[in-house]
């Protein structure tokens, strides 16, 4: 076993072993396991990245893993995203324990679902083979469905039901492109799993049956669509982003775009490929408008703060197929950029409306007035957090919006790089009027108690630390990082 | 009997047990169907691995059998015991514009292939559009029926339909993909029944008429 495959294993085997045992174990004993094994699998998975997105590609196990600088990215995504569930999660789990919702069992099994969760998104960018891609996305959408269904109440279990069934259907659907991806290759490479190797096929992308690959590429934007929350597929996706609990929907928001993105980046390689890449740049600009334009009146007419965040969900993954779409250098970094950011913010922004909606008892944004004078540290965590989503600098998510919309121009889609700017500009002023109504106003209760300096440390792993990168990322880029960006962008301009 | 005459013969009868679960509203006659279905998609693969000599196949095709034909519906028949409603009584579409649309579905997709041109190892010429036919049909159930066991249903009736076209375009993806796609269905039972069990117990029912509260 070479040294990059032991990583791969520690980075998938611990989260799952550690899982298992974890759900074995009760009360802190379950904590403490889980939170050593997910750290490991996430060293191990940061590793990787960090080996990827500094050299050459990672390979091992007879070119199942093979991690380039665009899959070393999305594992760095991943792997920011899932610290932050991780120190979150002991604190919501202490909550739901405290108001004796929390089975005997729950904790345990929470845990497991959270590693197996975070190790299936991890795992999803290590392969070279497109069918185990689809494996590892859909089985992050089985266990997701148990993770968003966790509260077991009325509301939890329609999302988690919704997102079984929706989910699976639509990721199904990029199966059915990932078999008519592999027919066309078959039939130049002969029936081997090198036929559905994405570095296979896109070396052989011109002599691919133009007609499969134009369905094969239909179908897995439906598919991986789905599972980005682009519209009109992401109709599960505000219910269960509603229902989850925080550090869930930090996963769910954070880390599962960046995959879903990830996945149809790769059929997006080897269409342009086999076709040119008028046809799939032509199918996410369109897709991404739409989501913008379907994710603007629920944004605006919101009641509840987790719905928005979902939303805001949607209209992200629109930025991201857009970004996708335009191609060129200066889209495609600010695409990297803005799945990073977006991660770190999502996350950060998904646990603090969590406590929020804890402490307040609903997700109405009408109960949740003056949360600043009530729970402050929260509060000022989730609007920091807003501001930055909203695009507004100091915010890496600022410069990877501008260079976006600049790069649709450059590339020649300035009509739809307009439209993008100007149902951004609206979607941000309706995100920020209900985010301002959720911090201003006087509270009912008075603040809570100060929390204790262990609370402290996770909260701010939590909710402050992915703020403070992203305010630095939005004013000074290190050089590493900066190469790495440059790195995956060239991946990802591949396309002719 | 040639890889293609498998593929075919054993796409003519899972077409017609699709149509049949169309119009069928005991959950217990649908289980049934499904596990046959299943079990002609299982022979499929096994009959075009020993006709090939495609031992990946075989092995896919015997798993298949074990997991969808018998492993499924036998947990499907568990949590039908524990459930308090056992025939969809109003499913969104009458059976009888159900059998419509069913026939519709077989026509459509004949002719939605017509057109496709397909690679040399392709096996038949009624296996995709059969093929499509099921995946059509599998999300027809999805959209129509209320009960999370038959909602179960039309999700593996689906599978099976994602299989054939595996099976009409390529005779299977490589075993470690099989494997994987085997694997996840199986979680997916286990959600499944998790989940119905949760809803049973909150709700009182496994209708999911009882879960539209989230909106907006």
């Amino acid at each position: 076993m070479t040294h990059t495959e032991l990583l791969v294993a520690i980075a998938l085997g611990v989260p799952v072993v550690g899982g298992l045992v974890a759900w074995m174990l009760r009360g802190r004993a379950s904590d403490l396991v889980a939170l050593a094994a997910g750290m490991v699998g996430l060293v191990a998975a940061g590793g990787l990245a960090v080996l990827a997105l500094t050299g050459e590609p990672v390979t091992g196990w007879m070119d199942l893993v093979r991690i380039d600088a665009l899959g070393g990215w999305t594992v760095l995504v991943v792997v920011v995203v899932g610290v932050i569930a991780l120190a979150a999660s002991v604190g919501f789990l202490d909550r739901t324990d405290a108001t004796g919702r929390l089975h005997t069992r729950d904790r345990g099994l929470y845990w497991m679902l959270l590693l197996w969760f975070i190790a299936g998104f991890a795992g999803v960018p290590m392969t070279d083979n497109l069918g185990l891609v689809w494996v590892g996305i859909e089985a992050t959408t089985l266990v997701g469905a148990l993770l968003i269904g966790f509260k077991r109440d009325r509301d939890a279990i329609e999302a988690a039901w919704k997102s079984l069934i929706l989910g699976s259907v639509g990721v199904g659907f990029a199966l059915l492109g990932t078999l008519l991806a592999y027919a066309s290759s078959v039939a130049v490479l002969g029936a081997t799993s090198d036929a559905l190797a994405w570095s296979r096929l896109l070396a052989i992308a011109p002599e691919l049956d133009p007609g499969l690959m134009r369905l094969a590429f239909v179908f897995a934007l439906v598919g991986y669509g789905t599972k980005a929350g682009l519209a009109p597929l992401h109709t599960w996706l505000p219910d269960a982003y509603s229902q989850a609990p925080g550090p869930v929907g930090a996963v769910l928001g954070g880390a599962k775009l960046a995959v879903a993105i990830y996945a149809l980046a790769r059929f997006h390689l080897i269409a342009s490929g086999a076709l040119g890449p008028a046809y799939s740049s032509g199918l996410l600009i369109a897709m991404g408008l739409l989501s913008l334009a379907v994710a603007l009146p629920f944004v605006v007419a919101q009641g509840d703060v987790k719905r928005l965040l979902a939303y805001s969900s949607v209209e992200h993954a629109g930025i991201a197929a857009l970004a996708l779409g335009f191609g060129g250098r200066i889209a495609l970094a600010g695409l990297a950029l803005h799945l990073l950011a977006h991660g770190l913010v999502k996350a950060s922004l998904f646990v603090s409306a969590g406590r929020l909606t804890d402490a307040a008892g609903s997700h109405r944004i009408g109960r949740l007035r003056g949360s600043l004078e009530r729970v402050p540290p929260d509060a000022r965590a989730f609007l920091a957090g807003s501001l930055q989503l909203s695009g507004l600098p100091p915010s890496a998510l600022f410069i990877s919006e501008v260079a976006i919309i600049l790069g649709g121009v450059a590339a020649g889609w300035g009509w739809a790089a307009g439209i993008a700017a100007l149902l951004l500009a609206v979607t941000v002023a309706g995100f920020l009027f209900h985010v301002v109504r959720v911090s201003t106003g006087s509270a009912a209760r008075r603040p809570d108690r100060t929390p204790g300096p262990r609370r402290r440390l996770r909260a701010g792993v939590a909710l402050v630390l992915p703020l403070l990168i992203v305010g630095v990322l939005g004013i000074w880029t290190p050089a590493p990082l900066d190469e790495a960006i440059a790195d995956v962008a060239a991946v990802l301009a591949v396309a002719p | 009997m040639t890889a293609a005459q498998i593929i075919e013969t054993c796409s003519v009868g899972i077409v017609a047990i699709g149509v049949l679960l169309v119009i069928t509203r005991s959950i217990s006659r649908s289980i049934w169907l499904l596990a046959a279905q299943s079990v002609l998609v299982g022979l499929a693969a096994l009959g075009v691995g020993l006709a090939e000599g495609e031992d990946h196949l075989v092995v896919g095709g015997l798993l298949a059998l074990g997991a969808k034909g018998v492993a499924v519906p036998v947990v499907l028949f568990v949590m039908l015991r524990t459930t308090p409603m056992r025939v969809e009584r109003s499913p969104y579409l009458h059976p009888y514009w159900g059998l419509l649309v069913a026939v519709l579905i077989v026509f459509a997709a004949q002719a939605a292939v017509a057109g496709v041109h397909l690679p040399a190892s392709v096996a038949g010429e009624r296996a995709l559009p059969a093929a499509i036919a099921e995946v059509l049909t599998g999300l027809l159930l999805v959209m129509t029926r209320r009960k999370a066991v038959s909602l179960l249903i039309g999700l593996f009736v689906f599978e099976n339909g994602l299989a054939i076209v595996a099976f009409a375009l390529t005779f299977g993806m490589p075993l470690v993909v099989e494997l994987g796609i085997l694997f996840d269905l199986l979680i997916a039972l286990g959600v499944g029944w998790i989940t119905t069990r949760r809803m049973i117990a909150v709700t009182g029912s496994a209708s999911t008429d009882e879960l539209r509260r989230l909106r907006g």
